[in-house]
């Protein structure tokens, strides 16, 4: 069991850090998986810090799997260990919906492909948003498709929360679209096709619509008239 | 009930709940983890195991569930860093015939499963029983 080492936990190889966490590649018992190491922060009391990033951690772990109890595609949770605050997936081959976009936006649209990813995305949010979840974080970056499958897969719950207010899963649907709009606008309407789908599979969706419709009206360089 | 207390020390599983290998993994790296910082919650590593499978905070009904009871045929021996000889006397141990790991997927009892660890229709469309098993012993905690 060699999990520390010279006092230092080797988590695995770094491959990304974010704002809250770091994520190694490592391997589970003989599979390749990914370990989400959330920060520690210096400049909170230590004993609350450890309190909070474990409170976090494990918020992060029911979320998704209550998501996949709905229905959601996400990595399957392999493990979370509060004395080193991370949590371990599995490792998801394939691209981030963002990269992929990006892709159509240089090299051409393949407007089926495109397609199916809207709509999977319209499906996955409808399906979160019905079981009172809200993810939180919804941007290309955190949604991937599966190599060979084509399975969408959401990942990052790290701000999710439950919720069965209008008003929340409207920002949730609102961040989605102001990440399309300022990412990928070379790629078309995405967000059409993905509301379009997200009507379709939600059964509460028209309460979400109208205040979607209210908070499009907020925010910078809008005037809010009546 | 067996809690697994004797010589040599092992952990029997009702293998009729195993769909596959890997969470029966996924349990043990989780009694090692907590073992290496002596926060065990049962008595032994290999009783740990048996209930991290069960992915239950219940620790006398987790391991009623997932262990052995007498009239049990369909057993899983699972020993932590065996050597032969002791997997020998473990084989002794049972009054049975070994077989193959591959035969867990078939003859394990499906409907149990679902029962047992509440797997909603939903998720089974999503996902296989092994990894719906294996979320359900990394989060037990956190729930």
């Amino acid at each position: 069991m060699d999990t520390c080492q010279t006092g230092q936990a080797e988590l695995g190889l770094l491959i990304k850090q974010g704002a809250e966490a770091r994520i190694y590649l490592s391997s589970f018992v003989g599979r390749k998986c990914i370990v989400k190491e959330r920060f520690s922060k210096k400049y909170r009391h230590p004993i609350l810090d450890s309190k909070l990033t474990v409170k976090r951690l494990n918020a992060e772990a029911r979320c998704m799997t209550k998501a996949r109890k709905l229905g959601v595609v996400t990595p399957v949770l392999y493990g979370v260990d509060p004395v080193l605050h991370t949590l371990t997936f599995e490792f998801i081959e394939g691209h981030a919906v963002k990269d992929i976009l990006l892709e159509f936006g240089s090299n051409g649209i393949v407007e089926e492909r495109l397609n199916d990813i809207a709509a999977q995305i319209g499906i996955a949010i409808a399906k979160l948003h019905d079981g009172g979840l809200v993810h939180g974080d919804l941007t290309t970056s955190n949604m991937i498709v599966k190599e060979g499958t084509n399975q969408l897969v959401l990942i990052d719950f790290g701000l999710s929360f439950t919720s069965t207010l209008p008003e929340d899963k409207a920002v949730d649907l609102y961040v989605l679209e102001r990440a399309l709009l300022s990412m990928h606008s070379s790629c078309g309407d995405v967000m059409e096709k993905i509301l379009a789908a997200y009507r379709k599979s939600s059964k509460q969706w028209s309460a979400t619509m109208n205040k979607l419709a209210q908070v499009r009206q907020r925010g910078r360089k809008r005037t809010m008239v009546g | 009930m067996q809690s697994a207390k004797m010589e040599p020390e092992v952990a029997l599983l009702n293998a009729s709940l195993v769909p596959d290998i890997f969470p029966v993994l996924a349990a043990a790296h989780k009694a090692l983890v907590s073992k290496s910082r002596e926060s065990l919650t049962t008595r032994t590593l290999h009783s740990e195991l048996v209930y991290n499978y069960a992915a239950s905070k219940h620790i006398s009904e987790s391991l009623k569930r997932c262990g052995i009871s007498d009239q049990m045929s369909y057993i899983l021996a699972v020993r932590f860093n065996a050597s032969d000889d002791e997997m020998t006397s473990v084989t002794n141990l049972i009054n049975g015939k070994e077989i193959d790991l591959e035969e867990l997927e078939p003859r394990s009892n499906r409907d149990q499963i679902l029962k047992h660890f509440k797997i909603p229709p939903q998720e089974l469309a999503i996902s296989s029983l092994s990894d719906a098993i294996t979320c359900r012993i990394a989060a037990r905690d956190a729930l």
